[in-house]
């Protein structure tokens, strides 16, 4: 695996700080002689994007960024070392912000003192655009400033996973899933800093899109009677659901199928992140993506096989016309989808992009609607026979 | 026009019940029950269109006859209306037009439909003749009080003054109170009504922006006004040529219907087929004619035959025969134009202008029917460029101002698809643009389609809007030559805060970070200001560039507007037309002092004497302000620098770069 696919495991903070103060000083040393500096940061789209089935996910080309100081671009290279400046006073001292506090903090310093003036975010959406900033600067994950988002999904059922946590005062909490009932665990900030174990053999673990029918089928006994882990990734899936995954796959090495709706949307954007990462967030997706995750359903011959009610793609869904114009720029330029080895997705991706058809995960409870446990027999007969991509 | 017996009919004998008797009514009844229709729907409205019919009058008589309008507007409160929100107004219109024969002082004010523009085909400002008949209406309802009328004809040697009423019942004008006095002017005409309304300043509909409107487009009118509030003020004329309004071209044969056609044939009662088809209608030639006969096989003997002679059923087959046809285009010489240049010299008129810019379309044919479009559109002084207020439209319908209705309007439309920020003006989504400019739109047409009677929004047709799109681009890409000078000027000078603002900060935060000595600190800024005086000076030289663009584009301007006023002087030379002779002594000075080409401007605006290089100076404001802010530096290098502020700063900042 080349050095730059995971460049900052077991990178801890001090690191992260010495990386920044080098930083500062370089372009401290580049004024002093009236060079300009120049920042660069890895280019995250996806031209710039390469895939290898050995690797699995997709991992940055050559291209780079740079952003170079001048009249224009002094404000935002005066912006971002304010807010670097913030960034790693918290580091220094272990606390924790998300974006929208960061902004707040960035107001009050500037409130104190007005040669910061100038400074001054209009919204959050300029803070936030420099703390990406930084993050690309530094190739850092904001998690890794000590800058955390309040990430959805992830919620977790098994009745034999149990998490080990250390707090950042060194003490440990255990949580047992199986006395948790019907309530999730739901992982939050850096699920790479989680301990997994099995209490007991696990078969398998499924993703479903949506947390709804992973309720559903964890209410009406499905980790009672199967020996698995059961995760909502409630669309596309948070920073959090793809480490904890990339995390499950990693420490319990288990069978990891997705369940989702058939539309070029969910294939695309929830289970190739899930599975290889995006082209956004290349520099991160070595620890945030779970090559491992096979796409169990819905196929396309689900819906001849048990006969499924599918519907047409509306396209004049401004969203819906979108992801089937991004699925015929997937088949040619996505090399995720254009790898020998993930033929089986590409050609359901054509099929969708060609048919022009649809099927939500929630269409199995049609094939026998008295039945509650219907897709969970699915679900399974599916995993049994291989019936899977 | 049929209508129910009118309450107002004395003595009807009343009929037994349910029976109901049909009765016809005249003109000036349905009108003076109408009023709305014709733009007395308010007492604010019926004070404006009062003036907008006398003045449109006096206008279009001025040209008619070659002369040079002199137009004097007055609004005098006498006191509270009975009305709500009304008072009892004196409005005065006199112009020192051709003057009305007497004979026909009646018709012109007292009755309806009684013009001599009517269907003529012709760019005149009035059409149908209903307007100032409205207005005598309007005033005999309001006030009880007939129009005082003055007129004098040039050959007449006393000016005849009378006072006009309107009798409903028949549509007839009635005079009364017949003098003659001695008046002040050689001829001309005056009417002086007394009605209720109320006098509207401000605003789109204001009084105010129809009179500027007025002056924008009538650059060889001079307007005195008098109106309460704002007092008295006066625009003087800045060219000497008075427009000429071409006479109808004959009518093309594909904008006629078939009764149209037939009704046509009959005007010329024994001319034959031939010579008819040749002389009554634009587009056919002989050799067109020819055609058409060869090509739609009709028989020789109807091409030699008398029109009178013809059957209905042998004109409906020529008819159907020409229509077969397709023809050359109406011809677009019956349109009358003000002309890039005039215009240019009457924007000035309308008060402090940053700059502007005017485009003439060539005439052309929109929906079959010749039209030309013009615009202008003038950046007011003073006004933030930020500002989120629409700009202010003038729209213009043969050359009278549109007030109302301004939504559905061809030109409205118009505006609102072209794409303003590309010129460098500010434009919501769909909108008219913003800021502190005047645009105008001007459209001349003889057939213009109006959506209503009252004049006041032109049909979008979508061969228009085009039309008026492109001119409106023309005129958007010469606004923007001066925008880029600002937009650079601008960008130097945010260049130059962000050195100051941002500089300071950046060093101060990574020597924070880096905890780095006060000696580090002292270097880094130096280094930081040589770097970002180098871009400094770029767009420096971005803006130097803009501005010899600008200069040259008002270089060539100038020389073609001087051979502009040039010929306008020859012309007026040439002329020196003896009716204008007799024109009152003040005028008298005006036209022996041709030679003099300087003179030619003589109306001295606000006491003091203009020179032609003046009208030209003020053509290009920012010229002058340069050469005032050149000569302040020492070494006057070059033309790149208009902002005194920005100079000073840059001066500062280059000589930092040059010490490196």
């Amino acid at each position: 695996m080349p050095s730059v696919h995971s460049p900052r495991k077991g990178r801890i903070n001090t690191d992260i700080m010495k990386q920044c103060l080098g930083l500062c000083d370089q372009m401290l040393a580049d004024l002093e002689r009236a060079k300009r500096p120049i920042l660069k940061a890895t280019k995250c789209s996806l031209d710039n994007s390469l895939y290898d089935h050995k690797v699995g996910f997709l991992t940055p080309g050559d291209k780079k960024v740079s952003t170079e100081l001048n009249v224009s671009s002094v404000k935002k290279m005066s912006r971002s070392v304010f807010m670097l400046e913030i960034l790693l006073r918290n580091l220094e001292t272990g606390n924790v912000a998300n974006k929208r506090e960061l902004y707040y903090v960035s107001k009050g310093e500037i409130k104190h003192n007005q040669i910061l003036k100038p400074l001054d975010f209009a919204d959050q959406d300029e803070s936030d655009e420099v703390i990406d900033f930084i993050c690309e600067m530094i190739e850092a994950y904001r998690e890794e400033l000590n800058c955390f988002a309040n990430d959805r999904g992830g919620q977790t059922y098994s009745q034999q996973l149990v998490v080990t946590e250390t707090l950042s005062d060194g003490t440990e909490a255990v949580i047992d899933l199986s006395q948790l009932g019907t309530s999730p665990f739901q992982p939050k900030n850096r699920p790479q800093n989680l301990k997994l174990k099995a209490k007991k053999k696990i078969d398998f673990g499924i993703i479903i899109e949506s947390e709804g029918t992973a309720n559903t089928l964890v209410a009406n006994g499905f980790t009672k009677r199967h020996n698995c882990i059961v995760v909502g990734s409630q669309g596309v899936p948070s920073n959090a659901v793809r480490g904890w995954v990339k995390r499950i796959q990693d420490q319990l090495k288990v069978p990891l199928y997705f369940f989702g709706d058939l539309d070029a949307y969910t294939l695309q954007n929830i289970y190739r992140t899930l599975k290889a990462g995006s082209a956004s967030s290349l520099i991160r997706n070595s620890d945030f993506s779970a090559p491992e995750v096979r796409f169990l359903g819905v196929l396309p011959e689900d819906i001849k096989k048990y006969d499924l009610n599918d519907y047409s793609v509306n396209e004049r869904d401004v969203q819906e016309a979108r992801s089937l114009k991004k699925a015929r720029d997937a088949l040619q330029n996505d090399p995720f989808f254009k790898d020998k080895r993930n033929k089986g997705l590409a050609e359901i991706l054509e099929w969708l992009y060609k048919s022009k058809r649809r099927c939500e995960q929630q269409a199995y409870y049609a094939v026998a609607p008295r039945d509650p446990q219907i897709a969970e027999k699915i679900i399974v007969e599916k995993i049994k026979k291989g019936n899977y991509v | 026009m049929t209508k129910k017996s009118s309450k107002s009919e004395p003595a009807s004998t009343p009929k037994p019940r349910g029976s109901k008797k049909i009765t016809s009514s005249s003109t000036a009844e349905y009108f003076s029950k109408n009023l709305q229709q014709v733009g007395f729907s308010s007492p604010t409205k019926a004070v404006l269109t009062t003036v907008k019919e006398a003045m449109d009058n006096s206008l279009d008589a001025c040209e008619d006859h070659g002369i040079l309008p002199n137009i004097g507007i007055s609004i005098e409160k006498l006191g509270a209306g009975t009305m709500k929100n009304t008072d009892k107004l004196r409005i005065i219109v006199d112009d020192n037009g051709p003057g009305i024969p007497e004979a026909d002082i009646a018709k012109v004010f007292g009755e309806y439909l009684a013009s001599s523009k009517f269907g003529r085909g012709r760019c005149s400002r009035g059409q149908q003749g209903i307007g100032i008949s409205a207005a005598t209406t309007w005033a005999l309802q309001t006030t009880a009080t007939p129009v005082r009328v003055i007129t004098k004809t040039k050959d007449q040697r006393k000016a005849v003054t009378c006072s006009v009423e309107v009798d409903l019942k028949n549509n007839k004008g009635i005079t009364r109170d017949r003098q003659t006095i001695d008046w002040d002017r050689p001829h001309g005409t005056s009417v002086e009504f007394i009605m209720e309304g109320r006098v509207q300043l401000n605003g789109e509909a204001g009084l105010l922006s129809y009179l500027r409107g007025n002056v924008l487009v009538n650059p060889h009118m001079t307007l005195n006004y008098n109106l309460p509030e704002v007092g008295t003020a006066t625009y003087e004329r800045v060219t000497k040529d008075v427009p000429h309004v071409p006479d109808a071209t004959e009518p093309h044969p594909h904008t006629m219907k078939l009764g149209e056609f037939l009704s046509h044939a009959r005007l010329f009662g024994r001319t034959k087929m031939q010579t008819w088809l040749k002389t009554g209608f634009s587009r056919l030639s002989d050799k067109v004619i020819s055609d058409i006969w060869k090509e739609q096989k009709l028989t020789k003997a109807l091409l030699d035959k008398g029109v009178e002679a013809a059957s209905d059923e042998e004109l409906k087959s020529v008819y159907a025969a020409v229509q077969a046809t397709s023809l050359m285009a109406p011809s677009t010489q019956s349109v009358v134009s003000i002309g890039e240049d005039a215009m240019s010299l009457s924007v000035e008129r309308l008060g402090e202008i940053d700059f502007f810019a005017v485009a003439t379309r060539k005439p052309t044919i929109c929906d079959f029917k010749p039209i030309q479009v013009e615009v202008a559109i003038a950046r007011i002084q003073g006004g933030s460029s930020e500002s989120d207020e629409p700009v202010q439209v003038l729209r213009f319908a043969n050359r009278v101002p549109l007030q109302f209705d301004k939504a559905a309007c061809a030109i409205v439309k118009a505006i609102t698809t072209v794409n303003w920020r590309s010129y460098g003006l500010r434009q919501p989504k769909d909108a008219l643009p913003t800021g502190p400019y005047i645009l105008a739109v001007s459209v001349v047409s003889p057939f213009i389609k109006f959506k209503n009677a009252s004049k006041e929004t032109i049909d979008a047709s979508d061969e228009l809007v085009e039309e008026i799109r492109r001119a409106l681009m023309q005129a958007g890409q010469r606004l923007s030559r001066h925008l880029s000078r600002e937009t650079k000027a601008a960008d130097l000078e945010e260049k130059i805060q962000h050195i100051e603002k941002f500089g300071p900060v950046l060093v101060d935060t990574l020597v924070r970070i880096t905890k780095s000595p006060d000696k580090r600190k002292t270097a880094a800024y130096e280094g930081l200001k040589k770097i970002l005086g180098r871009d400094t000076d770029e767009a420096q030289t971005k803006l130097a560039s803009a501005e010899t663009a600008l200069d040259e584009a008002n270089l060539a301007r100038k020389k073609r507007l001087k051979a502009f006023q040039d010929e306008d002087s020859a012309l007026e030379a040439l002329h020196a037309p003896p009716e204008e002779e007799s024109e009152p002594v003040e005028e008298h000075s005006e036209v022996d002092t041709t030679a003099d080409d300087s003179a030619v401007e003589s109306q001295p605006r606000k006491g003091k004497k203009k020179s032609k290089d003046d009208i030209l100076s003020v053509f290009a404001p920012e010229k002058s302000s340069k050469t005032a802010a050149t000569k302040a530096p020492k070494k006057a290098t070059n033309k790149s620098t208009s902002k005194k502020a920005a100079e000073e700063k840059s001066t500062k900042t280059k000589s930092a770069a040059n010490k490196k």
